[in-house]
């Protein structure tokens, strides 16, 4: 057994930000998967470790730990093994930076497109109407319930679709310009910028072909590609189980026009 | 290093950065902007993407040898890093997630409230349609629109006045034996202080029963840090001077 336990879902978004940051930095942890979709961060065993339910969740010893990106700052912090921020603290700042853009502007627009068009339609046809509203059901907090109706059965409007489709567009372009200026996000490093970013974008040329591929969007590509050949990466996205993840394959195409 | 600190009245994000500052004892220009104007848009700067889609909407900028800095929490963090004196984070990691956690929430929950509450009480904005065209991010533009318009949402309004009263509650229970949020006066201090101290005379419901909180607003007020900070006013009151601050969560 580890001194560290990772509670998480999908190498993708929020779950794959600390386990690729543990597998970067050679950190032991024993992996705890959570089925988002069978809503297993409700039951009351983990409940009784994270209150509020949220996925990831990790544990150092007694230490209870909760929120992606800021989990991945204690890793960075706490263990040995490669750094994952630069020394230099204006790096650092650009670093926050990018990671509070894409959690808190871009990350919930690609969400909102993900459940509409893949998770939504997925969950429904693997699990059934009836099973997934007593899950809903289930959910202790009634604003939760609403998030969680709103995602399963896409019920977003037309304006949200709309607006966070204008999101997606202009943040791919805004890091299309970035990743011109340097090698790695925000930095000259591998950072969190990069752990962070890659669970949000991997599947870009697959999910929005129009709007990313290596002739519209050179930079975007070379960086995923770049994420995708290290070997952490793939020991990473190894550990999915479903085939959202496997989305990561489009990665191995030499050139997506 | 040259550094020049662009800051509004000294309230919510602007408060932060240069309490900070005066903190760390950082030496930097300071140049007055008029946020309820517009002004941060008419910077030479305004245009850097790090500003201008900063969201935390009218904050105030640090420019350091032509890079200009936004998100007074992560400013905060670069000027503890480069600048001299106690700490404004533990140096312990799990401390400082803690610390890092708080602010975070801060962030998300009270800031967009305190925000959106400050705008409704403050006068409509004095912008003309040529100014608000310089407004880059289309999501903040918006913000400004509805604030001339007095278009705001009674559902927002109330929501954001339990998301005000459920931070003094988390203050409440976090000053618990305390004379700082976490052990030492950190960065959480700084930047809850100046998302609630305005808040006092907005949602006064909220403080009734918080004692803690308000001897914990006193003694934050005292810092001579901040009474630098707050003396950088330009009018009387300037917990009650607002602009457009981060938007209301879009998933609720």
């Amino acid at each position: 057994m580890n001194d560290v336990t990772l509670y998480h879902w999908e190498p993708n978004a929020n779950s794959g930000k600390p386990m690729l940051a543990l597998m970067e930095k050679d950190v032991a942890f024993d992996s705890h998967y959570l089925d988002l979709l069978n809503f297993d961060q409700h039951d009351p065993k983990y409940l009784a470790i994270n209150p509020q339910g949220t996925i990831p969740a990790m544990t150092h010893g007694d230490l209870v730990l909760t929120e992606s990106t800021a989990i991945m700052e204690y890793i960075d912090e706490a263990f040995d093994g490669p750094r994952l921020m630069p020394e230099d603290a204006k790096e650092q700042w650009r670093i926050r930076w990018w990671m509070k853009f894409m959690d808190q502007w871009l990350a919930p627009s690609f969400s909102m497109f993900g459940w509409k068009f893949f998770v939504g339609p997925n969950a429904r046809e693997q699990r059934g109407e009836d099973e997934l509203e007593a899950a809903i059901n289930r959910i202790p907090l009634p604003e939760r319930r609403v998030a969680w109706r709103k995602a399963v059965y896409g019920l977003f409007s037309d304006e949200e679709m709309a607006e966070s489709g204008r999101r997606i567009g202009l943040g791919i372009r805004m890091l299309e310009e970035e990743l011109g200026k340097r090698e790695w996000l925000a930095s000259d490093n591998y950072s969190l910028a990069d752990v962070n970013g890659f669970n949000l974008a991997y599947a870009l040329p697959l999910s929005q072909p129009e709007l990313s591929n290596d002739e519209l969007t050179p930079n975007i590509m070379r960086w995923l590609r770049a994420i995708y050949a290290r070997p952490a990466t793939k020991a990473c996205w190894a550990m999915g189980k479903t085939d959202m993840v496997k989305r990561v394959d489009i990665l191995e195409q030499d050139y997506i026009a | 290093m040259s550094m020049t600190l662009y800051h509004g009245q000294p309230n919510g994000p602007s408060l932060t950065v240069l309490a900070a500052l005066f903190e760390k004892g950082v030496d930097a220009d300071l140049q007055f902007l008029d946020l309820a104007a517009g002004e941060r848009h008419a910077l030479p700067v305004a245009g850097q993407t790090e500003v201008a889609m900063s969201i935390e909407g009218e904050g105030p900028v640090l420019l350091v040898d032509g890079e200009a800095m936004a998100d007074s929490v992560f400013v905060g963090c670069y000027l503890d890093d480069i600048g001299s004196g106690p700490s404004l984070r533990p140096a312990d990691p799990y401390k400082r997630w803690q610390v890092m956690m708080w602010c975070r929430q801060i962030i998300e929950r009270l800031a967009p409230a305190a925000g959106y509450l400050g705008i409704h009480e403050a006068s409509a904005p004095d912008i003309s349609d040529d100014r608000l065209p310089r407004i880059q991010s289309e999501d903040l533009r918006a913000r400004w629109a509805d604030w001339r318009d007095g278009k705001f949402e009674d559902e927002k309004l109330e929501d954001s006045r339990v998301k005000v009263t459920q931070a003094v509650e988390k203050c409440e229970a976090q000053l618990n034996g305390h004379d700082w949020l976490f052990g030492d006066f950190s960065l959480a201090d700084l930047e809850t202080y100046a998302w609630l101290a305005g808040m006092v005379t907005v949602v006064p419901s909220a403080f009734v029963a918080a004692p803690r909180t308000m001897d914990w607003l006193a003694r934050t007020k005292a810092r001579p840090s901040v009474k630098r900070a707050l003396a950088q006013a330009s009018q009387d009151s300037p917990e009650a001077s607002w602009a457009p601050g981060p938007e209301i969560n879009r998933w609720g």
